[in-house]
């Protein structure tokens, strides 16, 4: 490989104790890009169809793009690929890699795949060459931040990781993973996963570098990136303020300036999401927080904490503990339900389930976290609960997909009723209800169509397809396909995914398709055109949507949420017209439609796969 | 010896490394943030940024800093 690629794929199998190297293939490595791409090929090669997820044959391949490691804006992503308890689904997690993906490919590695289940707590500590597997039992009950502190205190700085916390260590069905404390990764159950295989953390730290192949263009493109970074008019105030730039309030009481400490940028990132926080006053002060962002750690006012250092307080703990945020709050949210209505057994809290107070939501994240008394069974989540007092309970339930809230709704975490593709995406990305791939547009409200073909043009959206996409009718009425649009948002997201490219609004906007290719080509050497890389970026989401298939993820058994449906229901994008489930229903025959596959079924047939080379 | 002297503002690092990064490149043609010859390390809210004695002052560093910790001055000025 002439650069961009560490080349190789480093092999963990826990059982064994054994690891090995293998060089990456470079024809396989072009034909899925990389990162993204290529972590979804690897998997969906490995991982046998109708596997526990939580058993040791389920295998978590990592991996990070081709520009990972340069100095080019904002490339750290780093990926995992794997089955997710939560969903059954073979599910993309991804993340900021923060220094964790920039370090694994100086460490020389392109991607990690693990096997097995170790026999006792472990972590991997990878320094270049050197692999080791640790015996954790010393980090065993710590969380997410205390996990990567002793880390650090062990082997030094810096050092990438990715931990769990003690929701992880019990199994608990939306446990996440984070990276360097800062980043989460894999909303689904990837927590539990890492536990089954008794995988308290990895650690890496490398020192091999990566190569461009073409200095001299690569520093053209670059430069011009940079130039236009600077040039941005907004580009210090989304500096200083982070994603609280696009949060429309701001918490009664709270003075950012006050309490933001430092803001933390994933490796190259010009922007910077994540954040050190210090709560100034109040029962908390001092409490030194780092977070994914401010946003993020305010997110419990929507659930009626009036005091944003309690919110913060929270959100700081369910990181530490390593829940999934949204997924807590819509437990808590559907117990309290179920106990209001008399369908849970008199003496089943020992705690009130009060969503707004910071006191009791302490108490469940601990129940839940270390599974004491009836935290045992919110643990398991929605579907666990149903399991244990009846299919009866269901209607009560906020509604899934998948057997996961999608945050985005009507009734949702984030109350949202227009219906863009990041909310069909919630229904239509294999992993599960996740927005992450379902970007465009849309995802601002009201746009007016006449800014539209801009932005599809730089998501590489052909002109053909975005007359098909929107435009306006003899009648002069306006038209947008938000089905065959999301086809285009799953593309764009394999392109910046498989790169290495955070997918975030406010960085994707200093990129473009084809030039996405260019530095593709700058960076690994290898003959690229926009053609080759929207092909590529196709065949990697058909790839994550047939190994889907294989595991029984058809359309009649993933049908659209009732609930989606019913008042209040979400809203047309344009007319802002209730939806029904027939206009939905026609979205999602689009979407398959505009992927070439078949249009009722959604499976691929022989054509497509044979156009895709699959 | 090169041309600037590096003055630091760590309060506005982020970690972003890019001036790591940029630096091993141009003295490595490799991105390799371990051989670089300015070092920086975010440990909770605090941020320490050094240079390594073969540091030559070429502002490569500086140039690729996006969050105005590090700039360059010109040693006949500084």
């Amino acid at each position: 490989m002439n650069g961009g690629f560490a080349g190789r794929i480093l092999h963990i199998d826990l059982s064994q104790r054994r690891f090995e190297t293998e060089e990456l293939a470079p024809d396989g490595a072009e034909k899925f890009i990389g990162g993204f791409g290529l972590t979804v090929k690897l998997a969906s090669e490995i991982i046998v169809p109708g596997t526990d997820p939580l058993s040791p044959d389920n295998p978590i391949v990592f991996g990070a793009g081709p520009l990972v490691g340069t100095s080019l804006p904002a490339t750290s992503r780093v990926y995992a690929v794997t089955k997710l308890p939560q969903s059954n689904a073979i599910g993309w997690c991804g993340g900021g890699g923060v220094t964790f993906g920039c370090l694994m490919k100086n460490a020389g590695y392109d991607h990690i795949v693990i096997r097995g289940r170790a026999d006792r707590p472990v972590f991997i500590k990878i320094i270049d060459d050197d692999i080791d597997i640790v015996d954790a039992q010393s980090l065993w009950g710590m969380g997410v931040a205390q996990t990567c502190s002793a880390l650090w205190e062990m082997v030094g700085r810096p050092a990438g990781i990715i931990s769990i916390g003690q929701a992880g260590e019990n199994l608990v069905s939306f446990s996440m993973a984070y990276i360097d404390r800062l980043s989460t990764i894999g909303r689904g159950g990837f927590g539990a996963v890492m536990r089954s295989k008794n995988l308290k953390a990895i650690m890496v730290r490398g020192s091999r570098g990566i190569q461009v192949a073409n200095r001299k263009r690569y520093r053209e493109l670059h430069n011009t990136m940079v130039t236009n970074i600077r040039e941005y008019p907004y580009l210090k105030e989304w500096q200083h303020l982070g994603l609280l730039k696009s949060l429309p309030f701001t918490p009664e009481g709270m003075d950012y300036n006050k309490i933001r400490k430092r803001r933390i940028a994933c490796v190259s990132c010009p922007i910077g999401c994540k954040e050190v926080i210090e709560i100034p006053d109040g029962e908390f002060m001092g409490s030194l927080i780092h977070s994914s962002s401010i946003v993020n750690l305010l997110t419990p006012t929507v659930y009626g904490f009036t005091d944003y250092r309690e919110a913060i307080q929270c959100v700081s703990l369910l990181d530490e503990y390593g829940l999934d945020m949204f997924e807590f709050f819509g437990v808590m949210e559907f117990a309290k339900d179920l106990y209001a209505q008399g369908r849970l057994p008199g003496d089943a809290f020992d705690e009130e389930i009060r969503l707004e107070s910071f006191t009791a939501m302490e108490k469940w994240a601990r129940k839940i976290s270390l599974r004491e008394g009836f935290g045992n069974i919110l643990a398991d989540g929605f579907e666990g609960i149903i399991k244990q007092f009846g299919e009866e309970c269901r209607p009560i339930a906020p509604y899934t997909v998948k057997g996961m809230l999608p945050y985005t709704g009507p009734r949702g975490p984030l109350p949202w009723n227009l219906f863009g593709t990041m909310e069909l995406g919630q229904a239509l990305d294999p992993r599960g209800p996740h927005v992450g791939a379902g970007g465009s547009p849309t995802y601002f409200a009201r746009r007016p169509l006449t800014v539209f073909p801009r932005h599809l043009q730089r998501m590489g959206v052909p002109d053909e397809a975005i007359n098909r996409i929107l435009g306006t009718k003899a009648s002069g009425e306006e038209y947008l396909e938000i089905g065959r649009l999301l086809k285009y948002s799953h593309r764009w997201f394999a392109i910046l995914g498989s790169l290495g490219i955070c997918a975030r609004a406010q960085i994707n906007r200093f990129y473009n398709a084809a030039l996405c290719a260019e530095l593709y080509e700058s960076v690994t050497g290898l003959e690229t055109d926009l053609d080759d890389l929207r092909k590529r970026a196709d065949r990697a989401w058909t790839l994550l949507w047939m190994a889907n298939l294989r595991e029984g993820m058809t359309r009649e058994k993933n049908p659209l949420p009732d609930k989606w449906f019913q008042e209040p229901g979400f809203n047309d994008y344009l007319t802002d017209a209730s939806l029904s489930r027939d206009e939905v229903e026609k979205m999602v025959e689009d979407y398959f439609d505009e992927q070439g596959w078949n249009r009722e079924t959604g499976i691929p047939d022989q054509k497509r796969l044979k156009e895709l080379g699959l | 010896m090169g041309k600037f002297q590096i003055t630091t503002n760590p309060e506005n690092c982020t970690g972003c490394l890019r001036c790591q990064l940029a630096c091993s490149e141009h003295n490595t043609k490799r991105f390799n943030p371990s051989a670089a010859r300015i070092q920086v390390i975010i440990s909770d809210a605090e941020c320490t940024i050094t240079f390594a004695e073969d540091c030559t002052g070429c502002g490569v560093c500086a140039d690729n800093c996006l969050y105005d910790a590090l700039q360059k001055i010109a040693k006949e000025e500084a």
